[in-house]
């Protein structure tokens, strides 16, 4: 009893020492990219990059990197959190509701929010959460009752909390939400379950809703025309993955997710705008400036809430403000992200639906690749070329990192009709046996020409993303349970270690202590690792 | 946005409470009843069972008995509660809906044209076959004796038709399980071993040899690693008469997990 008193005394001492730090303010997060200790935002910055200026860790010290602590929950679901850390405080989320502030020298836990959530949630792909965003004395998150949330940053204490919808008709929340000036937004994840996706935006003090943006335009706004009959109101487009953002434009990039239901498309006859999209919005009121959609129409579930990297690189002779992106179709796209201009699309893995993209940017489609009632086979499979695992882009080596899934799907279709809250996916799907088809890789792309440059093979297709390090390294994350460093120039491994489950989460670089630390979930653990 | 895989994390949730049942035997009879529960089958147990109960990762539910239970209660309550350390998870819908799910399962054992019917052979004769002629026990388990290599043959008559298991034994490379695929490797020291694959990740691959014992290999330092598409298991219609053959599904239709000497 005395050595627990004592515990916690050291505790709530060290809990205060560190959680007095400064605060984190917009210029803080319009700087992420360039202050290389702390990680602010799901991607380590606005534009995408999840890349670290820290270079302590390095190809030639990776082989002796070590655990320096782990953190362990009794998590059922898949813990895809990305921590974010400020001044030596790591806050995470832990599925399906809670918060923990944890001191990120060591792993010891200083305060922990935990929401109470309705018995029946309902979540197509595993009741889980992404992470936070920081401002302030405040953290946000969107939960899985669908509603957004402020935390005080010291203590954990709900702050406020404004309901995005009724979270019994599909709708949850599953993505860090972003924070742009005063303003904290969030998407609706439900895409499998007939919702109406949205975005909306609410003051950072007050919880008040600013704006919201339906990913399916209603009657009168553009794109309206591109959904037959009623099908607008039930056709998916959810969002769940933080977008990026170009403070010079006043854009946020946001990836808008399928249309429902998601392998008959007969009840929704059109493009079906704006799913399958990137949606650029102008982060004060919403509108939209300009859109950009990969896979009209899709009847294969690509999602397009793949990260997208925002890069200014010379394309055609000048300079342009570009917006890449490795898309679930097996295409990577480059555009031009101040007009949506389509520039070029190259495939990244094998894929067997298009012959190939238009000059627009429209696909061409191949015959006889839609879902039937007797199963065809298609490349990539159903969870795409890539999905929502971050990629990387390391300014060192000009590279944008992928992980690329290989493999196809067997793709079904039937009749289905909407009940509120409950699935509506027209047909389901049959996945070839993993033995002969499936695998993966980590490849290095050329993020203006998308040629490959290298390739690290997996054994199987990953469920985890990608962080590159100034250290010329690139870390991953397989499915086969390893993670490790990757020499960023060539892709030859340099180390691992086994985390004894899957990676299903992207990773992150931070200093604490002078020390440079590298974290990934794994399983039920988060695992922290430093040089001895 | 969906992926297989991830299905029974979130139809298992432990937060999640489903139904209470309040009867014994099903309620739900009628043909409105019947369409529902087809409908919800097909939204939450397809994917896994197939959508007549016949293909995919899930068991097989187009036969005639279930290991598992066969009573109403009991397919109610796993169906309502799924099966831990399984894939498959508990429904969080309501009574009437399960009732109305098992309604349409119930139909799969009628329809499916599937039972392991004995057909011509005589089952005790298969039984000498099995243990002796045919020497299966070296690598099949029956009850509590028998080898480890191949399936567990213990409820091979209520998993599958007798057409399912003349085929095994004619080809028995058609159709094989992951856990029992066939690995074929030669060591830095020249030594060659061939056994059933039990698992493998990017470095390792970790087998069962033919003596049974589990042996793991750095797949970097082998000389050779061939994991080839035939069966460990000969294609008995070279071995065997056609009447040992008759007798030997036979004996295996009989096979439910349930007789004495099957579990002694």
């Amino acid at each position: 009893m005395r050595g627990c008193f004592a515990q916690w005394t050291i505790c709530a001492a060290l809990a205060c020492a560190c959680l007095t730090a400064g605060e984190v303010t917009v210029q803080d997060l319009l700087e992420d990219e360039d202050v290389a200790a702390d990680w602010l935002n799901y991607h380590g910055g606005y534009s995408g990059h999840r890349h670290s200026l820290l270079d302590q860790i390095d190809r030639s010290n990776v082989g002796s990197l070590r655990l320096a602590w782990a953190f362990q929950e009794r998590i059922s679901e898949k813990f895809e959190v990305t921590p974010l850390v400020h001044d030596g405080i790591m806050y995470i989320t832990v599925p399906p509701g809670d918060v923990y502030a944890l001191d990120a020298e060591t792993g010891a836990r200083l305060w922990r929010y935990s929401r109470r959530m309705p018995p029946k949630l309902i979540a197509c792909c595993g009741l889980v959460n992404r992470g936070l965003a920081i401002l302030g004395g405040r953290l946000f998150m969107a939960t899985l009752d669908a509603y957004a949330i402020a935390l005080d940053r010291k203590t954990g204490r709900l702050l406020w909390e404004t309901k995005l919808i009724d979270f019994s008709l599909g709708y949850s929340g599953t993505h860090a939400p972003l924070v742009v000036k005063d303003l904290v937004m969030v998407g609706t994840a439900g895409g499998e379950y007939g919702i109406r996706g949205f975005i909306d935006a609410f003051d950072v003090e007050t919880g008040e809703r600013r704006w919201r943006f339906y990913t399916i335009p209603g009657p009168g706004e553009f794109g309206h025309d591109t959904w037959a009959g009623d099908s607008w109101k039930t056709g998916g487009a959810s969002v769940w993955i933080t977008p990026s953002y170009d403070p010079a434009l006043n854009l946020v990039y946001w990836g808008v997710g399928n249309p429902g239901p998601d392998w008959n498309g007969d009840v929704r006859l059109g493009d079906n705008l704006f799913s399958d999209s990137v949606v650029a919005l102008d982060a004060d009121t919403g509108k939209r400036k300009w859109h950009f959609q990969f896979t009209p129409h899709d009847v294969h579930d690509w999602d397009a809430t793949q990260v997208m990297v925002l890069l200014d690189k010379e394309y055609r002779g000048r300079t342009r403000k570009l917006l890449v992106t490795a898309n679930r179709n097996g295409f990577i796209y480059l555009l031009d992200r101040e007009t949506g201009e389509f520039l070029r699309a190259t495939q990244f893995v094998k894929q067997t639906w298009a012959v190939g993209i238009s000059e627009e940017g429209r696909p061409i489609r191949r015959p006889g690749m839609e879902p039937s009632a007797e199963g065809v086979e298609v490349y990539p499979t159903v969870a795409g070329g890539t999905n929502w695992m971050s990629p990387a882009y390391s300014p060192d080596t000009g590279l944008l990192y992928v992980s690329c899934r290989e493999g196809s799907s067997t793709y079904y279709k039937g009749e289905t009709e909407y009940t509120p809250g409950t699935r509506y996916w027209g047909s389901m799907f049959v996945n070839e046996p993993t033995m002969h088809n499936w695998y993966g890789a980590v490849r290095a792309f050329d993020p203006v020409t998308a040629e490959l440059k290298w390739e690290h093979r997996l054994f199987r297709p990953a469920w985890a993303g990608l962080a590159s390090t100034a250290g010329k390294l690139v870390f991953a994350g397989t499915s086969d349970g390893f993670f490790k460093a990757l020499d960023s120039d060539s892709g030859d491994e340099l180390w691992r270690i086994n985390l004894g489950a899957g990676v299903q989460a992207s990773p992150i670089a931070f200093e604490v202590g002078g020390r440079q630390m590298i974290a990934v979930a794994a399983g039920g653990g988060l695992f922290v690792f430093s040089l001895p | 946005m969906w992926h297989p895989r991830f299905l029974a994390l979130l139809l298992g949730c432990p937060l999640v409470l489903a139904a209470a049942r309040t009867h014994e035997t099903n309620p739900m009879r009628s043909a409105e009843d019947f369409e529902e529960g087809k409908r919800l089958y097909r939204i939450n147990c397809g994917v896994c069972h197939g959508m007549e109960g016949r293909t995919g990762r899930g068991a097989r539910l187009a036969r005639r008995s279930y290991v598992r239970g066969n009573t109403d209660a009991e397919l109610f309550d796993l169906i309502e509660s799924g099966i831990p350390g399984t894939d498959m998870p508990g429904l969080w819908l309501e009574e009437d809906a399960i009732w109305k799910i098992l309604l349409f399962v119930r139909t799969f054992a009628e329809t499916a044209n599937e039972a392991c019917e004995a057909g011509p052979g005589d089952a005790s004769a298969g039984r000498m076959v099995f243990e002796t002629k045919g020497s299966c026990l070296a690598c099949h388990t029956v009850g509590q004796s028998g080898g480890r290599l191949g399936p567990d043959m213990t409820y091979a008559g209520a998993t599958y038709s007798a057409d399912q298991l003349r085929k095994a034994l004619l080809d028995p490379a058609s159709d094989i399980a992951n856990r029992y695929r066939t690995v074929r490797l030669v060591t830095a020291g020249g030594e060659r071993v061939e056994g059933a694959r039990l698992n493998e990740n990017a470095y390792h691959i970790f087998v069962m040899d033919r003596s049974e014992e589990i042996r793991s290999f750095r797949k970097a330092e082998l000389k050779s690693l061939e994991q080839p598409s035939e069966s460990l298991m000969p294609a008995y219609g070279e071995l065997l008469s056609e009447a040992d053959l008759d007798n030997l599904v036979a004996y295996l239709c009989t096979l439910s997990g349930t007789a004495k000497e099957d579990t002694q």
